[in-house]
């Protein structure tokens, strides 16, 4: 048997197909017609989560493309969170505009950091760039701590949505999960173009890549600064969602930390690994909050699953699983 | 000249890796850069490809100073390399590492499609010309020693370079593949593609070669024909030790 032959006699390849399409857009109407189903048990619980994980969706897709594609690990990336929520929160309490409108000038804010940080830190490598990441943090939450303008330390709140009390829930759940989808899309659409390609070839090589004729420099700096943008996005939503700006709900180096392990459990550098990454850690957070209460134990938890996960999945769910060619065709993204 | 490597000095600490080196390359020709290990060849190709800035000293490509400028630049000025130990990219695709350097660009078409039509037909073309098209979506991580030299010198060809830089490119390849190699730059070489490579192997630098430089502790100490080389007392100290 011979392959079939083009006229310049190189053999043509064959491609994949796959009818993923249908069951995500299943997945994706159900999540949009869930708000309409009041009559749901736990309707508010439902929705809390969603707000929850949709929030987490968007991060840790965000943070994969310069954590994953680039190779580049962020520990600072809730900067963008905490300036996104500050940001919008701020157009609220000062001039009065809706964070529903001023989250996207949030994200592209967001974004413009992203840009100016990256011109900064990215001469640096490896572990010093973990560490210039984690420099911004503290940076950034001593500014806040110490700016009296918006509370300091104490914070500042915000007023509370125009909502009815039984619908409140409701702009948030859809908010985040435009958010999640559209931070997923964008991975997607990177990890399919030529931009995505490069990044992932100077995080095997940055030398190769460049020799090869890839810009790296600016390749970095693009991958860190699309990446801020939708954390800035949620981070605006959730703060309004909170009604309060405070620095410790957003400066804490764990929401970073969240960031990373979920892209780890779910397969770092790949466009259904945040995602997976990110429905499991929360399933396992909500079952133990449920059997031990919202205890130490959690975290305990958390740790011993994560140990699992990396010892049977070494490269996270998704990625694992990809190499050994056993990714269900509708986790198969890349 | 195509190349000009102008009184180039390169030291790491105390080592003086390139020592005001200068010799130049002629458009059209296949030149060797020969000389025993540590006389500064990878050096001198780093340097010339701008992953290493020279500390003193220019070095000019079709008549531009491309002293200092990225690699990126000097390689979308036409000038591409290959690395004594290969670099391929493991997790990547064979077919993605011929393509990666077509990440450039602008907006649009870095947003646009991974591998374009015509681009996976050039790179299954020079695929096919080296011998491993079949391995075209195999991870670049399984790949034999001799076929990942094959890779390495196929996706150099991408960007259709006018100047090709070889960093042993037969280095413990085995008898047949190293003369596919040899019958492939010469191939290359009669479209036009100028190249320079850095080679051991005698047999192969004298009947390959138009001209030959040679190096020895960072410095050239001698250019010619491959014949004149052969005699040059210089050469046999330079290998022996003698200097
Ligand atoms: N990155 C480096 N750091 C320190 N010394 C180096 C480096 N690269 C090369 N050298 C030294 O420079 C000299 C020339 O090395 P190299 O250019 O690799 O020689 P060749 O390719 O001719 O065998 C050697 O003494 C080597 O040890
Ligand atoms: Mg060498």
């Amino acid at each position: 048997m011979t392959a079939p032959t083009d006229t310049t006699g190189v053999p043509a390849r064959p491609r994949r197909r796959s009818s993923r399409g249908v069951v995500l857009g299943v997945v994706l109407l159900v999540a949009i017609a869930l708000p309409f189903f009041r009559g749901l048990p736990a309707y508010n619980y439902v929705l809390q989560l969603g707000i929850v994980l949709f929030m987490w969706i968007a991060m840790t897709s965000s943070w994969n493309i310069v954590g994953g594609f680039a190779g580049y690990i962020s520990l600072g990336h809730n900067v963008f969170y905490g300036i996104g929520g500050y940001l919008s929160g701020l157009l609220l309490v000062y001039a009065g505009w809706s964070p529903f409108a001023t989250a996207v000038l949030a994200g592209l804010f967001c974004l413009a950091l992203g840009v100016g940080f990256g011109l900064v830190t990215f001469r640096a490598h490896g572990p010093a760039f973990i560490i210039s990441t984690i420099a911004l943090l503290l940076m950034v939450t001593i500014f806040f701590d110490n700016w009296e303008f918006v509370g300091g330390s104490n914070g500042i709140s915000m007023p509370l949505p125009p909502f009815p009390v039984e619908w409140i829930k409701v702009p948030f759940y859809y908010a985040m999960l435009v958010s999640a989808v559209g931070s997923v899309y964008l991975a997607y659409r990177i990890a399919h173009s030529k931009f995505g390609l490069g990044l992932r070839a100077l995080a095997q090589d940055e030398t190769k890549a460049e020799v090869a004729g890839i810009d790296t420099r600016r390749f970095k700096i693009a991958a860190f600064a699309l990446s801020a943008f939708f954390v800035g996005v949620v981070g605006a939503v959730w703060a309004y969602s909170l009604s309060y700006l405070r620095p410790t709900i957003f400066f804490i180096i764990g929401v970073a930390a969240n960031m990373v392990l979920m892209a780890i459990i779910g397969g770092r550098g790949t466009v259904a690994g945040p995602v997976v990454g990110a429905i499991v850690l929360i399933a396992v957070n909500e079952l133990s909050v449920v059997l031990f209460g919202a205890s130490e134990l959690n975290i305990v938890v958390t740790g011993v699953i994560l140990l699992g996960v990396l010892l049977f999945f070494p490269l996270g769910i998704v990625g694992t699983l990809r190499e050994h060619g056993k990714l269900p065709a509708i986790l198969d993204w890349d | 000249m195509l190349l000009e490597v102008d009184h180039v000095s390169k030291a790491f600490g105390g080592v003086r890796a390139v020592a005001d080196c200068s010799f130049a390359v002629q458009e059209g020709t296949i030149t060797a850069l020969i000389g025993p290990n540590g006389a500064g060849k990878t050096t001198a190709f780093n340097l010339i490809s701008g992953i290493l800035t020279p500390d003193s000293g220019r070095i000019k490509f079709a008549g531009n100073d491309i002293t200092g400028l990225r690699p990126h630049k000097i390689a979308r000025l036409g000038v591409g390399r290959t690395f004594q130990i290969t670099r391929e990219l493991g997790d990547l695709t064979v077919l993605e590492n011929m393509v990666v350097g077509t990440a450039r660009g602008t907006f649009r078409e870095l947003l646009g499609r991974r591998v374009l039509a015509r681009e996976e037909q050039q790179a299954m073309e020079l695929l096919d010309f080296v011998g491993i098209a079949r391995l075209a979506d195999q991870k670049a991580k399984t790949l034999s020693y001799g076929q990942r030299k094959l890779l390495e010198f196929a996706s150099v060809l991408m960007s259709r370079p006018r100047l090709v830089l070889l960093d042993e490119p037969a280095g413990g390849v085995n008898p047949a593949l190293l003369d596919r190699i040899v019958d492939r730059i010469r191939t290359l070489n009669q479209t036009g593609i100028t190249f320079l490579i850095v080679e051991h192997n005698m047999d192969m630098v004298m009947n390959l070669s138009d001209e030959v430089v040679v190096m020895a502790h960072g410095e050239v100490i001698t250019q010619g024909p491959p014949t004149r080389i052969r005699s040059d007392d210089r050469v046999l100290d330079a290998y022996l030790g003698r200097v």
